[in-house]
């Protein structure tokens, strides 16, 4: 049976969640902060995203699914920023 | 005269709007929590990271894809429930409750295991902000089975809307709640 958009949004958030944990087992061996930052945050965004488009349904609500992802962006940003900033000060 | 209609953009969103206000509010709460928890962590980094490797990442990062997989399970109820297939969708919805308290066990091991070492809320603001926002999140956990559970019981299709939107919306703040807590060290 072919996979429909429901059992490929599961694999693609499976897979990136897979991700997350290889980077969570990764994380001590002296890669550079920022980047495994940003990372780390970029699967998580793009794990709301697809939450959003496919389990909440706002792939057909694409003014809302535009606003939600562009907030979750800014905010996404922002936590980034907060992470960095020890680094960049000091 | 004529009943003013609503904005097209409202009806845009799929299910009930008053479950977006929860979600958009839900979002916002949690949202403030974790960028309080970023600027704490401007104060003391390196507190934060030593705290931070006592929590278990891969198990968390277990219960990302448990929530994930509960989450397509209870999205899944509703395609079946449209179908008219009430049994497979009643199961579908038991199934996601039931990985919903697969996900409170592996949280519940975590908990004991720091109750264990003697880490408390008190023990450094890291913790204070951990038990807080974990805690919030597994509360509306509880929330959610209960409701999943409801809703297979009582399965009319806008109910199963409803439910699994709220289940969603946890799945949601759990995937940015753990990146922030377990892994941005």
């Amino acid at each position: 049976m072919k996979p429909d958009t429901l059992d490929r949004t599961w694999i693609g958030l499976v897979a990136l969640s897979g991700c997350s944990a290889i980077i969570a087992e990764v994380l001590g061996i002296g890669l550079d902060g920022r980047l495994t930052g940003a990372a780390i945050l970029i699967l998580a965004l793009m794990k709301t995203r697809l939450i959003l488009a496919h389990y909440l349904g706002l792939s057909a609500a694409a003014s809302w699914r535009r606003g939600f992802n562009l907030s979750l962006a800014l905010f996404c940003l922002l936590l980034l920023g907060l992470y960095i900033l020890p680094a960049v000060i000091s | 005269m004529k009943d003013k209609e609503a904005p097209p953009a409202l009806d845009e969103l799929p299910g009930e709007l008053l479950i977006w206000v929860l979600i958009i509010s839900e979002l916002l709460v949690f949202g403030v929590g974790l960028a309080a928890f970023m600027a704490v962590r401007l104060t003391d980094p390196a507190g934060f990271a030593e705290a931070q490797n006592e929590l278990h990442r891969t198990a968390a990062a277990l219960n990302t894809i448990v929530l994930v997989s509960s989450g397509y399970l209870a999205a899944r109820a509703l395609r079946l429930r449209g179908a008219s297939r009430r049994g497979a969708a009643r199961l579908a919805l038991v199934a996601a409750a039931a990985l919903g308290v697969v996900f409170l066990v592996i949280k519940g091991a975590e908990y004991a295991d720091k109750a264990a070492k003697g880490i408390t809320y008190e023990t450094h603001p890291f913790f204070t902000f951990y038990y807080l926002l974990t805690g919030f999140h597994a509360a509306h956990v509880v929330a959610g089975i209960l409701i999943l559970l409801l809703i297979a019981w009582r399965d009319e299709p806008r109910n199963i809307e409803a439910g699994a939107a709220f289940w969603h919306l946890v799945d949601l703040i759990w995937v940015l709640l753990f990146p922030v807590i377990y892994l941005l060290a």
